[in-house]
């Protein structure tokens, strides 16, 4: 029998008990991510904290969504889609209406990548970047038909030298694709198959293992090495990688230390030489070995040679591989100021070699001996030209500008004639780079002999 | 004026006052043998707790949650992250529904151990079995609400089970899910049972419960023989020795809605095959067990439903004879034996499905 003491001994223990108990129960559920989130944003970048939940209501979907209440200092992604009519939904999915990261991360497309080409049609795609009625406007199919999505060439040249097939006609990319709109080119194919992974021949086991599963086309993952880091995908071009890797944005769900993340979260079409990189230059192939060996002359990250160097000279070591040859614009331009759309890109078809489509040369913007660069004038109807000029700030477009005009048609809108004068305006720094055609200069080539090959006889920079 | 203030405010005590509701769900003395909380532990009491704070926290999540296909799991992601104290009445709830299945059964055991099933509590037994049922239906459709991966195959290997039922049993799925398949018609309905066509009932059950109590003689206790058994305690201590399990019990809850937060798995795809691990919630487990060692009709109806039939009448095999309100009387072994093999049986079956 309980004595009334012993009552009143246990009613203070049962109310302590009570109050300790909603105490750690509410202080369990009262400081949620998200808050902490915001108190490391407003702490890292100065501001008076105003913690709160956050939503936005993108014109679009016109459905609420939540996600910038942690994501709250991440930049917008491009002017072309601006937050307030796009969100975050329509890109990355997931579920808007929730602040615990777990739920709220369900059903992203691509992870943290929605570009990556196995969504990039439900994301991209969409009726925007696919599908349209202007084929210049369909990346989605163009860049998965690409040979830098396929590696067509790479595999068939590698199974035919090692004698896995009869010829070096492609048959497999990196993922089967078609191409059923209509092949324009005369070297289109109609389709790749899926590489055989499941192939029991010791050809396929060792090129899937030392080159494909290698981080070397556009949808496989990056080597979680320094200078390799890269998105795959739209992004792996279009979005900014440092060579250590690191997040330089104010998105506080980011660690700034962590290697691997993006250098902040937005589409550039003024890709410097270092975003290609991250691929390009890395090293050589050895087809004796069907491996890629490592180039060994990099400077380790943070040794003083990379971070001490003046730009020039730590892009010759960078980007220019010992016994590297290159004329003085390939050192000082960068690889987009000659390197089209198309040819990064695709056309819209699918190509069975790099040949195919890697077809910019010295005499696109200087000429041959006997004719001058090819000019055309700019009207309301080159749209794609125009569209490219008005998604870059380093350069401008107007109709009625005089430009360089690819072999393949494709219009150079950062390289103009303006009063006589040729000037490649560099899309990635906006600086002018005046230039003389080959026609009427001291130039003693073989008429014969234009292609660049030839040019790197004499204009020729060693490393 | 203020005079008759003070009357008012007197009146509507909930405590010590002749004409409080509390005071008065007590009788004036209750023999002390019954009262004791060794023989009680306070089961009955505490799925009462229980269910109150269900009841509550279920009100409040009634003003966010959405019974449709595109916003269910949606919005319980919504209660969890956004809703102020979201978050933590979700999970006492969900831990306050645990509770009551566990109270529940246990409180049942209770019974059968102590004998306190007899005559005149027949009938009271049989509401008890009947609310046992009420818990579980609303406990599986809570589970079903949440719409994510575990509960939508639960919820369809369940719902199947309706199939197998002869002759009957297509049109019963269609009256339960709402159509021929699970989809939007299922989680309105299973909605509307939740907080509706199970609520009422058990509520009112209960309460018939509690009053079927004091009708039939209060608390069963052991014959009044000797002058100790004779002995009672007056409600004052009740009451008192019910607070003080309440306030443990609520601590208790607090802490578990605090710190185990209550699982919300992906998004439920039905256009999508199955590849969630299909695990029903750990009270039927035993069925779900059952299911792989025999036909659905066996181990979904006949097993489960013969197994409350025989719970059902065990008053009826055992009406008479000494051991009442003794746990574990000798006399009353049969009975006891009986259900304990069931209750073992359950057990082994929940554990054998738990680690599977």
């Amino acid at each position: 029998m309980l004595t009334s003491t012993k009552y009143i001994f246990g009613f203070v223990a049962g109310v302590a008990l009570l109050w300790g108990a909603w105490f750690l129960a509410v202080q369990q559920n009262q400081t949620p991510m998200w808050k902490q989130y915001q108190q490391q944003y407003f702490q890292q970048t100065g501001q008076p904290a105003d913690i709160a939940v956050r939503q936005i209501v993108p014109q679009m979907t016109g459905k609420p969504e939540l996600c910038v209440s942690c994501h709250i200092g991440l930049q917008e992604i491009s002017s072309s889609h601006p937050v307030e009519v796009f969100g975050c939904v329509s890109c990355h999915g997931g579920n808007p209406l929730t602040l615990e990261a777990d739920q709220a991360h369900i059903g992203l497309r691509g992870g943290k990548n929605p570009s990556d080409l196995t969504v990039v049609a439900q994301s991209c795609g969409q009726g925007c970047h696919s599908g349209t009625p202007d084929p210049s406007k369909n990346h989605v199919e163009s860049v998965r038909r690409s040979l830098q999505a396929t590696y067509a060439g790479g595999i068939a040249a590698v199974r035919f030298a090692f004698g896995a097939q009869s010829d070096a006609l492609p048959q497999y990319g990196v993922f089967a694709v078609t191409d059923n709109d209509g092949i324009t080119t005369a070297h289109g194919l109609s389709k790749l198959d899926a590489f055989p992974h499941t192939s029991d021949n010791p050809i396929d086991i060792k090129f899937a293992k030392n080159c494909l599963d290698a981080g070397c086309h556009l949808s496989e993952p990056a080597r979680a090495e320094p200078y390799f880091y890269r998105a795959t995908g739209c992004a792996a071009c279009h979005v900014l990688y440092g060579n250590d890797g690191l997040y330089q944005g104010d998105d506080p769900t980011i660690p700034h230390d962590e290697p691997g993340h993006m250098q902040s979260h937005q589409f550039t079409t003024a890709i410097p030489y270092t975003q290609c990189n991250h691929c390009h230059n890395r090293g050589n192939y050895s087809l004796r070995q069907m491996d890629f060996l490592l180039r060994d002359d990099l400077p380790p990250l943070g040794a003083p040679l990379s971070d001490q160097m003046p730009d020039e000279g730590r892009r010759l070591i960078e980007y220019y591989q010992p016994i590297g040859e290159f004329t003085l614009c390939e050192w000082e331009l960068d690889c987009i100021d000659c390197h089209t759309a198309q040819e990064a890109m695709g056309d819209g078809d699918i190509h069975p070699n790099q040949q195919e489509m890697q077809y910019t040369q010295c005499q696109t913007c200087h000429g041959t001996l006997e004719t001058l660069p090819n000019i055309s004038t700019v009207t309301t109807a080159d749209t794609t030209v125009l569209r490219q000029a008005a998604l870059n700030p380093n350069y401008q477009l107007h109709v009625g500008d005089q430009v360089i005009k690819t072999s393949r048609g494709e219009l150079l809108g950062h390289v103009k004639l303006i009063d006589g004068q040729y000037i490649l305006t560099s899309k990635v720094s906006g600086v002018q780079y005046p230039f003389n055609p080959v026609k009427g200069s001291g130039c003693q080539q073989d008429g014969s002999r234009q292609d660049s090959a030839y040019c790197h006889q004499c204009h020729t920079y060693q490393r | 004026m203020k005079r008759t203030l003070q009357r008012q405010i007197k009146n509507i005590q909930l405590w010590r006052s002749n004409k409080s509701f509390i005071y008065n769900l007590h009788p004036p003395r209750i023999p002390a043998s019954g009262a004791r909380f060794t023989y009680t532990f306070g089961l009955g009491g505490l799925a009462i707790l229980s269910t109150i704070v269900a009841v509550i926290t279920g009100a409040y999540l009634m003003f966010y949650y959405v019974p449709t296909l595109d916003e269910a799991h949606a919005s319980v992601a919504f209660i969890n992250s956004v809703v102020s104290w979201g978050a933590l009445v979700r999970s006492l709830h969900y831990w306050s529904a645990q509770a009551m299945v566990v109270t529940t059964v246990l409180h049942l055991a209770r019974v059968v151990y102590t004998g306190g099933y007899r005559p005149p509590r027949d009938f009271n037994w049989l509401i008890g079995v009947g609310l046992l049922l009420l818990v579980l239906l609303w406990n599986f459709t809570g589970f079903t609400l949440r719409w994510d991966e575990e509960s939508i195959w639960a919820l369809l290997v369940g719902t199947n089970l309706l199939k197998v039922i002869p002759n009957i049993g297509n049109q019963l799925y269609v009256w339960v899910v709402g159509d021929t398949t699970l989809g939007g018609a299922a989680i309105l309905r299973f909605y509307a049972w939740h907080v509706f066509g199970l609520t009422i009932p058990a509520l009112v059950g209960i309460a018939y419960h509690i009053w079927r109590i004091r009708v039939d003689g209060g608390i069963s206790h052991p014959v009044a023989s000797t002058k100790a058994s004779r002995a009672t305690v007056t409600r004052e201590t009740l009451l008192s020795r019910e607070l003080l399990t309440t306030l443990f019990a609520l601590a208790v809850l607090l802490l578990l809605a605090g710190y185990i937060v209550p699982p919300l798995g992906s998004p439920a795809d039905l256009s999508a095959s199955g590849t969630a691990e299909i695990k029903a919630p750990w009270f039927f487990l035993s069925i779900q067990e059952l299911l792989r060692y025999l036909p659905p009709l066996w181990a979904g109806w006949i097993l489960p439903l013969g197994g409350l039939v025989l719970l059902a009448l065990i008053p009826f095999f055992d009406s008479k004879g000494g051991g009442r309100g003794i746990w574990f009387a000798s006399e009353r072994w049969k009975v006891q034996v009986v259900f304990t093999l069931i209750f073992a049986a359950i057990i082994i079956l929940t554990a054998i499905a738990w680690w599977r």
